[in-house]
């Protein structure tokens, strides 16, 4: 019977003129938001291939140069040395610690246009790296990207309540209503049928769009964790679907008439999407501010120049702590400016990785109250669990970020004690200069985050339908 | 007769729960977000203030060291908050707070607050500007969709029309209507902002600040007469209550939400920005054709120098009676300074064009004028935030400036470390920045207020065009 009904109301809306208008645009601003997402997941490509060109000429001109020294020439000036481990490290040597686009990055931008996504290794302290922006208009950040992400959260509900807000009233105010019911057909079947079509009908459209978008667009199914991103992308978008339907479901059961359930869901779309998540912004920065960063510069040239003018006290303090690492009288290199520095940078890294870590820790506990709150709408629920899955979460970043200072130790493990030890590179430490290797964040942490998520979104989708359903016993089936 | 068409529909409206129910939402939200706006305007002002302190402090008590150590310590610019950014944030989170100055190096402004933030903040904070943006148009369509077509549907527009009531009379009534129920709601908040921002300026500077409001106040009202005008046009022209709601509905989904975003798209395809990778090495590989100052062994380094003995009529550097590497660490900052320029000029120059083109959007969307022109008056504009960063800049350029010729005049030649003290440092003045007064910021703003005017009073030609063709049934 569910079949049947849902059969003709398709053919109905088959008919409909402004069912294939909604229907268009849904294709079209899902089309265009696939097409947007991909620039700028190529945009990184070629940033990134920019990037890893830029270090590989670099380290060979290096290597060229450090080669064309003669042994017994006179040493150079020591800040332009190519064999001088402080330049390879701190300049002519560095290389990128990058991360590629999330492997769906293309359906969600999500917040990854906020974030570096590659930095210049140095020997030097975390802060003289880490705060490079990617060059864009301050305005093009505010308004936002129309990506897949934005089509889905702000613009599919929309469609979805065009096409449903009268499912019910519609048919008892051209009366057909109670012609259809005189027939052995429950309501509740009659109701149930028309939402499941249309469902299907909206959710296959949006959904098989997308995916053959972000196919064509250059997400590689083959990587390892895809197919399950993907499907857990199709997951949330169809859960968050089947709760705006639920939802119209609910409210048609009320036996309102067309005009009012149009005002009372596009004000739950405003209320939900709008408005809560502004409300959800409003109490995490006011539980969790995060302070202002000119506290941190404030706090970094305390710290460096106090350090600089205990320059040589350091420098000595240092070599205490690490005898191994007392060259001997001999040493090539003389301790010179660079030597200086890399007692200074480290203390100064000590002092201000305490202060740069209560930023990180505030925000982090902005984000554990928006996994909690992010239930109060799904709005939220979703755009969390898309760029969750699309790998352009602040998760992901963090996870990148905690890579990167990974790395910065490794990089420092092997730079500062050739740099102390006041040694010259030679021709092997070349080739022994670290690399970075991303690691992409794991599935199940993602996988864990957007199940929680979906559990969101279902479980008020079915109590919204279950209880639309329950209304439907004192359904006016006659008459406005 | 006009004002007593508006008073019923005054009347009418306040009675309606509906009205009330959306009016008490705005309200709280609009008070909430002026109260969130005041208080961040004054911790960020004094943490900025403190860092501005702190910083010079720093600068001048950072001891005895050559000068170039100085300069290559260099300083920090930090970026004010206008008084009237607590009303309009504009792109305050997606610009940088601060910048370093240092020798050799125009840097770009650092740390984007929004990176500070979590992904909800991109739904858009509540701000006062949020909520006269976007929810108070639409508070506007709620009042007033009803006004020709929701009287049709329930048969009084007949009557109405039966008494003779010239249709430009009706609907300047019902306009008048919706704007004295908005008024209701609004000059309550405007008192609420303006306590907000006597305390806000500590008192003192409120006086310049009336023109800014008053402007912006302007551009609202003209944009809310836009939204009124438009609202009682469909309602005239649509066939019923829900088709006009509907229409209206969407007109403001395209409004606030699609067409700035269509617009970020054109004008990036249309003016694109190079990476910031792009950007740096077009930098470093122009600066390398000038002097580096840091090389003895670079030809343009030699090159100069005998250009310097030369002119000076002696044979040996030590001959000269000043200090060469003065000249040369000059001389390279100049070039270093016609890069900059250069690269940094054009960057500018493509971003105020694609704002040139979102402002040009205006034409679809209104929202892109009001919001250009409630930015400018805040003082959160991009242009604005370009004003400070070159302030900062020449400032950089004097500041180094300063120390070379103190290199130059005092250095001691080569192989001999001279260092100098704060009698030197404190021959840099302390960095203050001016922001453009209102004269400069309506001259370049005017546009908006003019494409405001233009869509208030088109709109206003057709609702009541529309209101004399308006059919009964």
């Amino acid at each position: 019977m569910l079949l049947r009904i849902a059969r003709h109301d398709l053919r109905c809306l088959a008919a409909d003129r402004a069912a294939w208008i909604l229907v268009a645009m849904l294709a079209g601003s899902v089309a265009y938001g696939v097409y947007n997402g991909s620039t700028w997941v190529r945009f990184q490509e070629a940033t990134l291939a920019a990037v890893a060109e830029d270090e590989a000429s670099r380290l060979v001109q290096l290597r060229r140069d450090a080669e064309a020294i003669a042994p017994d020439a006179a040493a150079p000036v020591s800040w332009l040395d190519p064999r001088s481990p402080g330049v390879v490290a701190g300049s002519r040597g560095q290389r990128f610690a990058a991360a590629p686009p999330g492997p769906l990055a293309a359906m969600t931008v999500g917040q990854a246009d906020l974030y570096p996504f590659y930095f210049k290794m140095t020997n030097r302290t975390k802060q003289t790296f880490i705060a490079g922006d990617e060059i864009e208009n301050p305005s093009n950040l505010m308004a936002g990207r129309f990506d897949l992400g934005f089509v889905v959260v702000y613009l599919f509900p929309l469609l979805i309540l065009g096409l449903s807000y009268n499912m019910l009233s519609a048919e008892r105010e051209q009366g057909t209503l109670a012609m259809t019911l005189a027939q052995p057909v429950r309501l509740r079947a009659v109701l149930l049928g028309k939402a499941l079509a249309r469902a299907g009908l909206v959710l296959t459209l949006a959904i098989g769009l997308a995916v053959v978008g972000s196919l064509v667009a250059g997400v590689d199914l083959r990587a390892p964790g895809v197919p399950a991103r993907l499907g857990l992308w199709i997951a949330t978008v169809a859960a968050y679907g089947a709760f705006w339907f639920a939802l119209a479901l609910a409210v048609n059961a009320l036996g309102l008439a067309s005009a009012t359930n149009a005002v009372v869901l596009v004000s739950c779309w405003m209320a939900l999407v709008v408005i809560a998540p502004a409300l959800i912004s409003v109490a995490v920065t006011s539980l969790h501010p995060v302070p202002s960063r000119v506290e941190l510069i404030g706090a970094i040239r305390e710290a460096s120049s106090k350090a600089s003018q205990e320059g040589s006290g350091l420098l000595a303090q240092y070599y205490e702590d690490h005898p191994e690492l007392m060259p001997a009288s001999s040493a090539p290199i003389a301790a010179d400016f660079l030597v200086k520095l890399q007692a200074v940078q480290k203390t100064v890294d000590e002092t201000i990785e305490p202060v740069m870590a209560r930023y990180d820790d505030q925000l982090a506990r902005q984000q554990e109250l928006v996994d909690r709150l992010r239930f109060l709408t799904p709005a939220v629920a979703t755009q969390e669990a898309l760029n969750d899955v699309s790998g352009t979460s602040l998760g992901r970043h963090k996870h990148f970020m905690a890579q990167v200072d990974d790395f910065h130790q490794v990089w420092q493990n092997f730079f500062i004690p050739r740099v102390m030890r006041r040694e010259r590179f030679s021709l092997d430490d070349y080739d022994a200069i670290p690399e970075f290797e991303f690691r992409e964040q794991p599935l199940s942490a993602v996988a864990r985050r957007a199940a929680g998520g979906l559990l969101g979104l279902i479980a008020p989708s079915a109590v919204l339908t279950l209880a639309g359903l329950a209304l439907l016993r004192r359904y006016p089936v006659a008459g406005r | 007769m006009i004002a007593r068409i508006a008073r019923k529909e005054f009347t009418e409206m306040t009675r309606d729960g509906r009205f009330r129910a959306a009016a008490a939402v705005v309200a709280a939200l609009l008070l909430a977000a002026l109260a969130m706006g005041w208080k961040r305007h004054v911790e960020i002002d004094a943490q900025r203030r403190d860092a501005a302190e702190m910083t010079r402090r720093q600068w001048l008590q950072q001891g005895e060291k050559n000068p170039h150590s100085a300069a290559h310590y260099g300083t920090y610019a930090f970026k004010p908050k206008p008084p009237l950014s607590l009303v309009d944030p504009g792109v305050d989170a997606y610009t940088g707070v601060a910048v370093w100055l240092e020798a050799h190096k125009q840097n770009d402004l650092q740390y984007r607050p929004a990176r500070d933030a979590t992904a909800v903040a991109r739904f858009g904070e509540l701000t006062a500007a949020s909520v006269l943006q976007l929810l108070v148009p639409l508070l506007i369509i709620l009042l007033a969709f009803p006004a020709f077509a929701g009287e049709r549907d329930q048969g009084t527009l007949r009557q109405l029309m039966s008494l003779g009531v010239p249709p430009r009379d009706l609907a300047l009534g019902k306009a008048l209507g919706v704007s004295m129920a908005l008024a209701l709601l609004l000059v309550p908040a405007a008192v609420a902002g303006a306590l907000a921002l006597a305390t806000a300026t500590g008192g003192g500077s409120l006086a310049a600040e009336v023109p800014r409001v008053a402007t912006m106040a302007l551009g609202y009202i003209l944009y809310y007469g836009a939204f009124v005008g438009l609202t009682l046009t469909v309602s005239a022209r649509a066939g019923s209550a829900r088709a006009a709601l509907l229409v209206l509905l969407g007109f403001w989904i395209v409004n606030g939400l699609i067409a700035p975003r269509l617009a970020v798209d054109l004008a990036r395809r249309l003016h694109p920005t190079p990476s910031a990778l792009a950007f740096n090495q077009a930098i470093d590989r122009e600066l390398k054709q000038g002097i580096n100052s840091h090389n003895p062994n670079d030809p343009k380094l030699i090159a100069l120098q005998e250009r310097v003995l030369r002119e000076r009529g002696v044979d040996r550097i030590e001959d000269l009676g000043i200090d060469f590497a003065g000249i040369a660490l000059q001389e390279s900052e100049e070039h270093g300074n016609r890069v900059f320029d250069a690269h940094y000029g054009a960057l500018w120059d493509a971003f105020a064009r694609q704002d040139g083109i979102h402002r040009a959007f205006a034409f679809a969307s209104p929202l892109l004028a009001a919001r250009s022109l409630s930015m400018a008056m805040s003082g959160t504009e991009p242009d604005q935030n370009r004003d400070f960063a070159s302030a900062a800049e020449d400032y950089r350029r004097e500041l180094i400036r300063i120390i070379n010729d103190d290199v130059t005049r005092n250095g001691k030649g080569p192989g001999v470390e001279y260092l100098a003290g704060e009698e030197v440092w404190g021959k840099v003045p302390d960095f203050r920045y001016a922001a453009p007064g209102f004269a400069t910021v309506a001259a370049r703003r005017w546009p908006d207020l003019a494409v405001l005017a233009g869509w208030c009073a088109a709109m206003g030609i057709l609702a009541t065009a529309s209101a004399s063709r308006v059919r009964p049934s």
